[in-house]
């Protein structure tokens, strides 16, 4: 049991008209002896009930919090708020406060030397010795937030709860306070839960952050790690490139909830409304701005989908994070996904409860290419064995950071795959972050990270724009894997049977459209339009022209950089994407990953759309994949595949429990 | 840690800029409009009110250099004694001011007591409150005969009226002010678990200073407007009843002193209850 837990916790207020406001339902939330946690959010959405539950100045209405092994019944001096707005006793001096708060805790435990003793030692701890005799309107605004946070420690509570404890104060000193907090903080490792809608500050001071979503019952939408090393100082932390990343994931869910709240994003619309054959035709699918969304924008204005009685809205998401968010809550009806993605939410999730996902049919294949910065081929570098010796040359003790979409993408083990076949070790020997590919060249300019795997046109503009070049792309990996698939939720599938293989069906003639190399230039003028890619058609046309620009020079036909064809002939492609996710440690490997995959990848489904269609496509079976680089997996024994690789982390194998299937009576 | 730019910002003094200092002319000049402006119009008022009683305007009210001569004696020797009948306004002035003193700290201590007890308990405010809210509105001079009939004496009869007419103000604004003790301050004493002594002196008393004093002050300007009331029914010697009797016997110069003297004893009593309250309230 966590040291401090909120067990399934609701809060009903009743007003005193007798009408009943429910702002919490079933909040659960675990922390561990001296962590950190902040608590974020829109106001109204219960943070502060939250709070206030665990403190015991307002208990839940169902459920519990315990801390330390008991269940809170009323507020104690064991679990101390500092509160919003200081609330010091305008009568008392700053000594007089803190020594109110010891006297009251240690009245009969401490002797009066003792206890003078420890409000000397808080006074000093917040450095306000000067001010010791000042009553608080004599102080600034800074030093009485300091005041209060003495005071909630001086009676060495158990656990320190801050409500917005600088939210009034002034940038500047809120700066320097929260600096002063967390030097506090790392000196005592106190058990610290604060609320604030600071999303730099709660990056700065959190271990983890629980974003909450909005009330009515709100409820812990998401708990995201801060992924940034301590000691932490405000300087350092602003150029690890994970800041920025999870910056902008905490203010896209910000940003969502208010909408949310605001009632523009909606849920689907479940109408059905011209064809009375499909469950549903209004349909929104989302996209990552990259050339490969290229299949559903060819569906979108060739007119496949509506010649399939689909009337879609595609939706540009900002990231790989965003679309599987949008799914899972239903956001999006489908979207373009990165190939591992069903697989990590089933298997590699641990936080929540995993949501089965589907992929019917892969997208695209290919499209991805790996950047290193200028700096590396001023040096020489030009392959991965370069690399390594620059590494291992390199003596100014940083680690270099490179820079992929999603940890459940193509991108992430292409890259892991090709930095351990030259011995290094993507976890130790070199830092590797998400960022989202929009953002790469952004934060490849700023120096915040080295190099990066991504699709295109993301790679083309580094290159032209001299940043940096491209030692190899995912063609020399492995020609041919796939790419981005079509995920939706299972549940989503079942629901809407016939909608799914319109939608395939749709999917299937576009991707035929687009690969026909006579139609690369009009996908090419269609894609960078404004609301899709928005990029200039000049970056090397994006990877779809058929000769790809390595920068500096090398240019060579590359006629399959971007591929569309949706067939699978050996389902191995599947499994090597599982082994490799269960090498580096994101997922537990399925004694029973036949049943996970054929769970997963619904090959079934594309092949009765496509003979709807009149297209024959051959067999899909379990056969020996071969990469270029000589590795086989053979699928009757990817555990000895596994066993082979020499950089690999403690691989998890067990048998793996299946979501039961929900069954929908249309 | 080290000490920050912000605590010596707020530690040291702040100097005052040069440019205030420039210029003592008009600082004089500003200084001076405190006194000069008031003097003149007392001036204009005092010319005006000569004007009118030299040509007849003002009825029986004598000038102002009228009063002044007619009641030489009387601003003089503020405390001479003739007598239990002839007195001098010092002593009239204290001897109402001892009567107000009795009955406003008798309503004091009633009113702040009932006030904590009503703010606290809110089944006693839902009983009370009606009787307090019809009470409070009956004019001091309506309670004299019940005074007067229940004690049978003059002068508890008019320490009752001052009492009664002081206590509601006091009352109430402690109540509210208990009421309105903050949140925040219940939260902290909440969280530390503060005994009840602790919080009543620590807490729940200075936190309602300034509504109670609030109380007093409009408390003290009630309890003198009634005694004045009170003393012309009740006779005796008072500063009212020397109106009363100086009306009687057509003395209108000494009437205007002591109308005079009733004003500017009510001034210094209301600055006296703001000043005590400005030194005991501590707010944010």
């Amino acid at each position: 049991m966590a040291f401090l837990e909120v067990q399934n916790a609701g809060k009903i207020f009743t007003s005193s008209s007798g009408k009943i406001y429910e702002a919490l339902r079933g909040v659960n939330l675990q922390i561990e002896e001296g962590e950190f946690v902040s608590l974020i959010g829109h106001s109204g959405c219960g943070k502060s009930t939250v709070l206030n539950m665990i403190a015991g100045l307002g208990l839940a209405t169902s459920g519990r919090v315990v801390v330390d092994g008991n269940t809170v019944n009323a507020p104690g001096p064991d679990r101390m708020v500092a509160f919003q707005n200081h609330s010091l006793l305008p009568w008392l001096t700053v000594r007089q406060n803190i020594a109110l708060a010891v006297n009251a805790v240690y009245a009969k435990t401490l002797s009066e030397d003792e206890r003078n003793a420890l409000v000397e030692e808080h006074i000093m701890m917040v450095n306000l010795s000067a001010a010791a005799d000042k009553k608080p309107n004599q102080i600034s605004g800074g030093m009485r937030q300091r005041v209060g946070i003495a005071r909630a420690l001086a009676t060495r509570p158990k656990v320190l709860l801050l409500d917005e404890p600088f939210g009034a104060l002034d940038a500047l000193t809120r700066g320097r306070l929260q600096e002063q907090l967390l030097k506090i903080w790392e000196a005592h490792r106190i058990t610290v839960v604060m609320i604030t809608h600071d999303v730099e500050e709660a990056l700065l001071l959190s271990d983890r952050i629980v974003m909450m979503s909005n009330g009515p019952a709100a409820q812990v939408g998401e708990i995201m790690t801060v992924e940034l090393p301590r000691p932490r100082q405000r300087m350092e932390v602003i150029n690890n490139p994970n800041y920025y990343r999870q910056r902008n994931e905490l203010l896209y869910y910000l940003n969502k909830a208010k909408k949310a709240k605001a009632g523009k994003v909606p849920a689907t619309p479940v109408t059905s409304s011209v064809n009375s054959s499909l469950e549903k035709s209004t349909l929104t699918l989302g996209f990552v701005a990259l050339s490969d969304c290229a299949p559903l924008v060819i569906a979108q204005e060739k007119g496949f989908f509506k010649k399939h009685g689909l009337d879609v809205t595609l939706s540009r998401e900002p990231s790989w994070k965003a679309i599987l968010q949008g799914v899972l809550e239903d956001r999006l009806d489908a979207a373009q996904m990165v190939a591992g993605m069903p697989l990590g939410e089933l298997l590699g999730t641990y936080q929540r409860t995993a949501i089965p996902l589907v992929s019917a049919m892969t997208l695209t294949r290919n499209g991805n290419a790996i950047t290193l910065g200028r700096k590396f081929y001023d040096q020489g570098v030009r392959s991965r064995e370069d690399f390594k010796r620059y590494l291992e040359a390199d003596r100014s003790g940083k680690k270099h950071t490179l820079g992929m979409v999603h940890p459940f993408s193509m991108h992430n083990l292409m890259l892991r795959y090709w930095l351990a076949g030259a011995n290094i070790d993507p976890d130790h020997d070199v830092n590797l972050v998400v960022i989202p590919p929009p953002q790469m060249v952004a934060n490849l300019q700023a120096g915040n990270i080295d190099g990066y795997c991504t699709g295109e046109p993301w790679n083309a503009r580094a290159v032209h724009e001299g940043l940096g070049f491209v030692p190899v792309t995912d063609l020399d990996i492995w020609a041919g894997h796939p790419e981005k698939i079509l995920g939706l939720k299972e549940s989503w599938a079942e629901a809407n049977p016939k909608t799914h293989l319109a939608l395939i069906k749709a999917l299937i003639e576009a991707g035929h459209y687009c690969a026909d190399l006579a139609h690369r230039e009009e996908i090419t003028q269609l894609i960078t339009q404004k609301k899709y890619v928005s990029a200039d058609p000049i970056y090397g046309t994006l990877g779809l022209s058929g000769t790809y620009d390595y920068g500096f020079g090398r240019t060579e036909p590359v006629p399959n950089f971007n591929s569309f064809d949706p067939t699978v002939d050996n389902l191995t492609e599947k499994l090597w994407i599982l082994t490799q996710m269960a090498r580096w440690g994101l997922v537990t490997f399925p004694e029973n990953w036949q049943d996970v995959l054929a769970r997963i990848y619904r090959d079934d489904l594309y092949r009765q759309a496509a003979s709807q269609l009149g297209i024959t496509v051959p067999t899909a079976t379990y056969q020996p994949l071969t990469l270029p680089d000589g590795m086989t997996l053979d699928p009757a024994d990817p555990l000895a595949y596994l066993q082979q690789f020499a950089i690999q982390r403690e691989i998890n194998i067990a048998a793996v429990k299946l979501p039961a299937r929900l069954l929908y009576v249309a | 840690m080290t000490a920050t730019s912000e605590d010596k910002k707020v530690l040291t003094a702040p100097t005052p800029l040069a440019s205030e200092k420039a210029n003592p002319l008009g600082e004089f000049l500003q200084k001076a409009d405190f006194i000069l402006l008031p003097l003149l119009a007392i001036g204009i008022f005092l010319g005006l009110w000569q004007f009118f009683s030299a040509i007849g305007k003002t009825g029986q009210i004598p000038g102002p250099v009228q009063v002044l001569t007619d009641s030489w004696p009387l601003i003089s020797d503020p405390f001479f004694d003739h007598g239990s009948n002839d007195k001098g306004l010092g002593w009239q002035l204290i001897e109402s001011l001892k009567r107000v003193a009795v009955g406003y700290i008798l309503a004091a201590v009633v009113g702040v007591s009932m006030g904590i007890l009503l703010g606290s308990f809110k089944p006693f405010r839902t009983a009370v409150d009606p009787i307090i809210q019809v009470l409070r509105t009956v004019p001091p001079l309506a309670w004299l005969p019940i005074a007067l009939a229940a004690l049978n004496q003059a002068e508890p009869g008019a320490i009752f009226v001052i009492f009664v007419t002081a206590v509601w103000p006091i009352m109430i604004n402690t109540a509210v002010g208990v009421m309105q003790t903050p949140q925040d301050y219940r939260n902290v004493a909440d969280v530390l678990q503060l005994s009840r002594t602790t919080y009543f002196f620590q807490i729940l008393i200075p936190s309602a200073a300034s509504y109670i004093f609030t109380g007093l002050r409009i408390a003290v300007g009630l309890a003198w407007l009634a005694i004045v009331a009170a003393e012309m029914l009740t006779g005796g010697v008072g500063i009212g009843f020397f109106i009363w009797d100086s009306y009687n016997s057509s003395r209108m110069s000494d009437i205007i002193i002591a109308v005079l003297y009733v004003g500017l004893v009510g001034f210094a009593l209301d600055r006296l209850v703001f000043y005590i309250g400005k030194w005991f309230v501590v707010s944010e």
